[in-house]
């Protein structure tokens, strides 16, 4: 008896390595990002800046306290004028030295910790993350942490109240230290779903989806209107369609970037042509609300999307316009058909799967938008044109919270999925069956 | 059956080549070029070559070539090699975070922007400096305090000042005999003046929604008393005082002698407008006075004069701008990267930078130089110096791109009239408790 797979076995371990491809290439980014978003995940901010499910603690910056505080600590005791702050002092010294010595006892710590010290002495920085933080028991460092806190609360009130200046100063002084040791422990920055829960009640959020949504339907519709008018157009022979394809085509060549920048110029409401022309001809009261006000800024980057891309809308309709066979018309024509009625029973129901393919991409394009509206106003006036990828862009890189921006780049690809599927259900079933309907 | 495992094996082998390919990101240390020797006992004492790498933005003035130049031929074993960094300072500090929140050790010294130290220090980016200070005597007292504060975070220094810059205001000699002291003169002047001479305008200013704007924001605020962050770094961002500034702020925007899109105003578009002639007054920052003084683009040379900003109940205030300089804290060479900044934050490399590159000393001596004075008309100008010495740093905060962030929106929607003065005051107050607090 010999090994063997049927066909249909054969088939699907045929097409495995690329089913896993593909599930690596596009889903292992997403759940990466869905990972990060359940932390309270800044780069910026040292006792957050790595995901931590455990407590721990930074060697590093204990190491370098440590050696501070526990001198502090000993001078702060010999400079107290009576007899309860030295008494005061000396237990904070105790307690604080017990801890110390039952980080040390832990697995492997003493170690670990000589080696820090060692390179804290040379100045060197730690690059390596297994060297710099060590996991300690999630109860001690809850302990320590509130010995800390207890301890800092104490000194500062005990320096509040002293008579005795310079002794004020230190039990000042030890009480910061205190604190800068208590941001060494670091406890577990995972927080769920809480993040989710932020920001789907975040009013901005909200506000930004809204733009994005009221962007994305209207220049889609825009484009398709226009985009359908166009490629109807230059799907008839008249002398001269090659130039007058090609240059419907110019504004889709032009990067994203560089037409935001150029529509930035004609917008402009003290030079910008576009501008002084929208006012003479009443469009606008005055050329500045183009760029400055909530509405005009709407519509100016609506206005240079539905520019940019109706090209390309025009473009996928033409292949679709292509493939329907002339033969069909000439039949309709026999039978008395007028050209407005061949275009509703004839080219709009076989250009229903181009359409659908068109309007899917530029759906989910325009819904992603960032680089038009980033160049263009930067999300202002007011933020009324920030989309919602321009708000997690913000989130992720001037701010460098990492964990609320994957909270929105999450809700990004919800969205999109949402779109995607809505589209499939209720235009396309047919389309992505793999038969016709007919 | 043969075929099939070559044609399995096949395709596992691409499919785990291009996995490889995938995962076989950019992980290698960037080298710096030179061997510094480590602990192989090849050192050749004093005669060993180093490298480092210095990032700084564009620079037009070609003043940071002659201060590596200079460098090199005082220090003859430290090679500096400049890297440069987009002139926009957002886009800068988004991807110095990207670096060194990976740990890279490609650049050894950068300049920063004044708001950058406090972030940069928490997030564990930044050397401290206070070793080297103190080692090589260096007395920070000869700095203009404001910007010895911005470098400055839990009492440790992180940066040092490289050159200063704050906000003036501009006026047209020609038009305007005294230029007006308080926000109410000015206010009146510029409505009576508009018109004069072939202007358009009365005044100009930073209104977009960007970092600038919170610039002119905070002289507003200032000027009358108010605060965003007091030195106890409680918010207090929601009082009369600050409300009496937005108010002013948002007159003036809206008053009939600034550019109808004065929304849309960054520093580029005044100064365009500035040297058209366009405008009786302008804020602006220090640069303008050279970009006016230039016979061959501009319009107004020889008119122009500048003055402290006017006042407001609380006396006149600028913003502080400008760069400071600060050390990768993963250098590999932070000797000979101290020994560079040292240079460059001296008197020696801030007399090259003020001659070669028109940037303010933040050493107050170095105003009394005779190069310095004859490299600029403004540093010869006392009331310049007494602007530079009382600029108001804006909040010292290592989460300033949140508090930043917040200021613009709110203030932006303040000016598009969405929201009133004291609207704005509340919710300023209410999202930095909550910023502050996470």
């Amino acid at each position: 008896m010999k090994f063997q797979l049927n066909e249909k076995q054969l088939g699907y371990a045929m097409v495995a390595p690329a089913l896993i491809l593909v599930i690596l290439v596009t889903l292992w980014p997403v759940a990466q990002s869905f990972y990060n978003s359940l932390f309270d995940y800044r780069l910026n901010d040292p006792s957050r800046s790595e995901r931590f499910i455990n407590s721990n603690v930074d060697l590093e910056r204990y190491a370098n306290d440590y050696f501070y505080l526990s001198r502090d600590l000993e001078a702060l005791e010999g400079q107290a004028p009576d007899a309860d702050d030295a008494a005061a002092a000396a237990e904070i010294s105790q307690e604080f030295e017990a801890y110390h010595a039952e980080l040390l006892e832990m697995d492997g710590l003493a170690e670990q910790y000589e080696e820090v010290e060692g390179m804290i002495a040379s100045f060197t920085a730690i690059s390596d993350r297994d060297l710099k933080y060590a996991q300690v028991d999630n109860d001690w460092a809850e302990g320590f942490k509130e010995f800390l806190g207890d301890s800092s609360q104490q000194l500062i009130d005990i320096s509040s109240d002293a008579e005795d200046e310079a002794f004020a100063a230190t039990a000042a002084n030890v009480a910061g230290s205190l604190q800068l040791v208590d941001t060494a422990v670091i406890e577990s920055n995972f927080i769920g779903f809480s993040n989710y829960q932020r920001y789907l009640t975040d009013g901005r959020m909200w506000q930004s989806m809204w733009n994005t949504l009221l962007f994305t339907v209207t220049s889609v519709f825009a484009e398709l209107v226009l985009g359908l008018m166009i490629a109807l157009l230059i799907n008839r022979a008249f002398v001269g369609r090659g130039i007058v394809r090609a240059s419907v085509l110019i504004p889709w060549a032009i990067p994203t970037a560089v037409a935001a920048m150029m529509w930035g110029f004609l917008y402009d409401g003290q030079t910008g042509i576009v501008a002084h022309y929208f006012e003479q001809f009443g469009f606008i009261d005055d050329a500045s609300v183009l760029l400055s006000t909530g509405a005009g800024g709407m519509f100016s980057v609506i206005f240079a999307d539905v520019w940019k891309t109706t090209p390309y809308m025009a473009l996928l309709l033409l292949a679709g316009l292509q493939t329907i066979p002339g033969s069909l018309y000439e039949a309709a024509e026999v039978d008395g058909a007028g050209k407005w009625q061949q275009f509703w029973k004839i080219t709009l129901p076989l250009l229903k799967s181009a359409i659908l393919v068109a309007l899917l991409f530029r759906t989910l394009d325009a819904f992603r938008v960032f680089d038009l509206i980033f160049v263009l106003t930067g999300g202002g006036p007011a933020n009324s044109t920030e989309s919602i990828s321009i708000y997690a862009y913000i989130t992720l890189f001037s701010q460098s919270n990492f964990g609320a921006g994957s909270v929105l780049s999450v809700i990004v690809f919800i969205s999109v999925a949402i779109i995607s599927t809505l589209f499939i259900k209720f235009i396309g079933s047919d389309l992505f069956a793999g038969k016709t309907g007919r | 059956m043969k075929l099939w495992n070559k044609k399995v094996a096949g395709a596992t082998v691409l499919t785990m080549s291009l996995l490889l390919a995938a995962c076989s990101g950019d992980d290698e240390a960037t080298d710096t070029g030179t061997d510094t020797g480590g602990d192989t006992g090849g050192d050749e004492g004093t005669e060993e070559q180093v490298t480092i790498t210095y990032a700084a933005g564009v620079d037009v003035t070609g003043a940071t070539d002659v201060l590596i130049e200079e460098f090199e031929a005082q220090n003859p074993n430290i090679n500096v090699e400049y890297r440069e960094m987009p002139a926009d300072t957002g886009a800068s500090h988004d991807q110095y975070v990207t670096m060194f929140s990976s740990q890279d050790a490609s650049i050894d010294v950068f300049d920063a922007d004044v708001i950058w130290p406090a972030e940069f220090a928490q997030g564990q980016y930044a050397l401290e400096l206070d070793r080297f200070i103190e080692a090589d005597g260096i007395n920070m007292d000869d700095y203009f305090p404001g910007t010895v504060a911005s470098g400055q975070f839990n009492g440790r220094q992180y940066a040092m000042p490289k050159f200063t810059d704050a906000g003036l205001l501009y006026y047209r000699t020609d038009i305007v005999e005294e230029p007006p002291t308080t926000w109410d003169e000015l206010i009146t002047m510029a409505g009576e003046l508009q018109g004069e001479a072939g202007t358009e305008f009365g005044y100009l200013m930073q209104a977009n929604q960007y970092e600038g704007m919170v610039t002119n924001a905070i002289e507003f605020i200032a000027s009358h008393g108010g605060q965003v962050v007091d030195e106890n770094n409680e918010v207090v961002v929601n009082s009369p005082e600050t409300i009496a500034g937005i108010q002013t702020m948002i007159d003036i925007v809206n008053s009939d002698f600034v550019p109808s899109n004065i929304l849309s105003f960054q520093e580029t578009e005044t100064n365009n407008a500035w040297v058209g002639g366009q405008s009786v007054f302008a804020r602006n920052w220090p640069y303008m006075q050279s970009t006016s003084a230039d016979e061959e683009a501009s319009e107004v040379a020889g008119n122009v004069g500048f003055a402290t900003l006017p006042e407001g109940d609380a006396g006149s205030a600028a913003t502080l701008g400008g760069w400071m300089t600060m050390i990768n804290r993963y250098s590999e060479n932070q000797e000979a990267a101290w020994e560079f900044v040292k240079f460059m934050t001296g008197p020696e490399g801030q007399t090259i930078s003020a001659v070669e590159g028109g940037r303010a000393p933040t050493i107050e001596a170095l105003y009394d130089e005779a190069e310095v004075q004859e490299a600029a008309t403004l540093f010869a100008n006392e009331q310049f110096v007494e602007t530079l010495q009382n600029a108001v740093p804006r909040p010292v905060t290592p989460i300033y791109p949140r508090i930043s962030d917040i200021m613009q929106v709110q203030l932006s929607q303040a000016l598009a009239g969405d929201i009133t003065a004291e609207e704005a005051a509340a919710n300023m107050q209410e999202e930095m408790e909550a910023a502050m607090a996470e």
